[in-house]
């Protein structure tokens, strides 16, 4: 916190020493000038005054010099001036005039000083930064995966610091609709003194996420951030597995790599169509639902573009076991290969590489227009074929709904998204990794349970901590033959027979997580417990986390006095019942 | 030698001196101190503090701090002069000479500070 200081009052001081040392030359000439013209007035002899010339006094001279030199002019005072005097206020009001205009346009010239704009830009930062309460994240790179993530942690009601180097980028923060302001500073995220004043030392600092479109840049902010702050977690977007790996022996940083979580993306939608509808519904993507999810065909697939993402996405299919074509304008090593078609992708090069037989197409090239105009070939070529398109900027969005591409997938939107379950909700992340793995079965039931808990409202995720007062009341609830248990815990305070509708998803018990919990678990104090359900639900959910009272009736079925009086009855009534049984 | 240097000493020494030459007299005698020695102490104040602006080191600072204060008195003892004269119409009493010099005169002391703040520094300096 210190040092965060430190980095405060030297803005400061920069600030206040331009001002300072724009402003001498403009001041000392102000003051010759007052000075000499304050002395002509006085010494110069006005009307004579019973036979003897007058003369101004200072106060006087003051006066007029103050209304003259800003062009007021009340005229002449206290007596009519002598002709000397007015030669003399002549020369005053013409050389004032010159030195009043000279020192008000260093003034707007210090007002437009780039320098001068920077500094105060970087003071205005810091001191947003540290007026910040709540937790915060350091962002690096305000691009389209960058505003998705601002969006994305905004939501989940954390507070973004942002380091651009394109001030046109940094205007556009200031205009989103943000519940709260995001402070952002137009420099280069890859100097350390940036970092710090983005919150990097301070305490509720929670992590360092860098997405600029250099990638040296986002190496070397991952490094600086684990030696300045070793605690905050770093997720740092690279694209090349030397670096991956040097990074990822720093042990806080995270790499994701777009290409690789694209083509994975992508493969899922493929190969597990269903655990992809999953994923895309819970973080609440437009128009998907659980009862239909996509379902890509099976057989030949055509991948158009074989650059970074191509390759990848290549890799990824084959060892999926689908049969694939290439079509690619670049002669490579592969081209020799089966399936590599070489040439732009259009009427030709489609036909030649089976556009009939085929079942699927990828449009994965790194260009838009080429993207739309290869879905629109090819759908002229086979009606038939499942459209999946890459689209690299978030502006073209409108283009790709109106052609009707089956799926869409933007690598920075699918970056985003995952580096949000990164930083936001961990658990999500090893769910979603677990259904991926799980049987095909598990994840329809899954399916199934989460259509009928949430159907068509919106799906809402939160996690739950069993406090300390919960586990306490174990140990009464045991003496009554009863237990801390989660099914008991989702059943609808009206009526317990029925059960709230949610699910829940993962139980994490100190280092140990297990996926889709049974309603039968017994819960320890400290359990972490992510719920996803309906707005209602997650309400009725922290009402019987927060009342003993209706937790008792959930649990045990029936309602406890809860007056000193009416509880003294109860027990007294219940004795006399017991008494008469035996 | 250094021209900013030059012009810096001989500001902060003029001023001193026209100050000092301002309450030399006896206290209470409006003929021992002209107005105009005020005027040019207030004004080559006013040029010492101008000329300290934006210096970032310390002693710069502290300066600064003491031309200020110097600034302040003396103009408070213009005002104190410009409202006897002027605007109460009492006149040039003895009594307000009296305070008129006391208020210059602790201007003095702030400029024999600068001064004396300006030959330690050159002093440490050994150039």
């Amino acid at each position: 916190m210190k040092r965060t200081n430190a980095i405060w009052s030297t803005d400061l001081e920069r600030v206040t020493s331009i001002v300072l040392r724009y402003m001498r030359t403009p001041i000392l000439l102000l003051i010759v000038i007052s000075a000499v013209t304050i002395l002509g007035m006085v010494m110069i002899p006005g009307q004579p005054v019973n036979g003897e010339p007058s003369h101004m006094s200072f106060f006087h001279a003051l006066y007029f010099l103050t209304y003259t030199a800003t062009t007021t002019g009340f005229g002449e005072i206290p007596i009519e001036f002598s002709d000397a005097q007015r030669l003399w206020a002549m020369f005053s009001l013409f050389i004032s005039v010159v030195a009043w205009v000279y020192a008000i346009g260093s003034i707007f010239g210090l007002i437009q000083n780039p320098f001068f704009q920077r500094a105060l830009a970087q003071r205005r930062f810091s001191l947003d930064v540290s007026r910040i309460k709540g937790s915060f994240y350091v962002l690096c790179g305000f691009g389209d995966t960058g505003s998705l993530l601002t969006r994305g942690l905004s939501d989940a009601g954390y507070t973004v610091t942002v380091i651009d180097n394109d001030p046109v980028r940094i205007e556009a923060l200031s205009l989103r609709d943000y519940p709260v302001t995001m402070p952002g500073l137009c420099a280069d995220a890859g100097v350390p003194r940036r970092l710090i004043a983005a919150g990097l030392e301070m305490p509720n600092c929670r992590g360092v996420v860098a997405v600029t479109g250099d990638e040296g840049i986002n190496r070397k902010i991952a490094v600086m951030a684990h030696l300045i702050n070793p605690k905050v977690c770093t997720v740092c977007r690279s694209t090349s597995p030397v670096e991956e790996e040097f990074l990822a022996s720093l042990g806080t940083v995270t790499v994701v790599d777009p290409f690789d979580t694209f083509s994975h993306q992508l493969s899922l939608a493929l190969h597990r169509p269903s655990v992809h509808t999953l994923g895309q519904w819970l973080v609440g993507a437009r128009g998907v639902t659980l009862d239909a999810p996509l379902r890509p065909p099976i057989g030949i697939w055509i991948v158009c573009g074989f650059g970074r993402m191509g390759r990848s996405l290549h890799l990824s299919m084959k060892a999926c076991g689908v049969p694939t074509k290439v079509i690619d304008p670049r002669v490579q090593g592969e081209s020799t290969a089966e399936g590599y078609v070489v040439g732009h992708a259009n009427a030709r090069t489609l036909r030649e590489a089976g556009v009939e037989r085929a079942v699927g197409i990828v449009a994965a090239t790194n260009s838009d227009s080429n993207n739309l105009g290869i879905l629109l070939t090819a759908r002229a070529l086979n009606p038939r074929l499942f459209l999946l398109a890459r689209q690299n900027r978030h502006d073209d969005e409108v283009a790709f709904q109106s052609i009707g591409a089956d799926l869409v997938m933007q690598p920075s939107l699918v970056t985003a998204r995952r580096m949000l379950f990164l930083l936001v909700s961990p658990m999500i992340h090893a769910f979603l990794e677990f259904l991926q793995e799980a049987r095909v079965s598990l994840v329809v039931d899954t399916l199934r349970r989460l259509n009928e808990a949430v159907g068509d409202e919106r799906p809402e995720l939160w996690t739950e901590i069993i406090s300390a007062e919960l586990g306490q009341e174990r140990a009464a609830l045991k003496a009554k033959g009863f237990d801390l248990i989660l099914g008991d815990l989702l059943r609808d305070t009206r009526d317990r027979e029925q059960s709230v509708a949610c699910v829940a998803l993962v139980l994490k018990r100190w280092k140990q997580t297990s996926f889709l919990p049974k309603g039968s678990e017994v819960l320890q104090q400290g359990d972490q417990i992510l719920f996803c359900g309906t707005v209602r639900a997650r309400r009725q959910i922290t009402v019987t986390l927060n009342d003993p009272y209706i937790r008792e009736y959930l649990i045990t079925g029936t309602e406890e006095a809860r007056g000193l009086l009416a509880k003294w009855l109860l027990e007294s009534w219940r004795r006399r019942q017991r008494m008469a049984v035996s | 030698m250094n021209l900013e240097k030059v012009i810096f000493g001989f500001f902060i020494v003029l001023a001193l001196t026209l100050n000092f030459g301002f309450v030399y007299g006896e206290i209470d005698q409006p003929h021992h101190h002209p107005a105009l020695e005020l005027f040019a102490a207030i004004v080559v104040n006013m040029m010492a503090t101008g000329v300290k602006l934006g210096d970032r080191s310390q002693v710069g600072a502290v300066l600064l701090a003491t031309s200020l204060v110097a600034d302040l008195q003396l103009i408070a003892a213009a005002l104190v002069w410009t409202m006897a004269v002027h605007v109460t119409q009492t006149g040039m009493q003895p009594s307000v000479m009296a305070s008129i010099v006391s208020l210059a005169a602790g201007a003095v002391l702030a400029n024999i500070v600068s001064v004396v703040m300006l030959v330690m520094d050159t002093m440490m300096l050994r150039r």
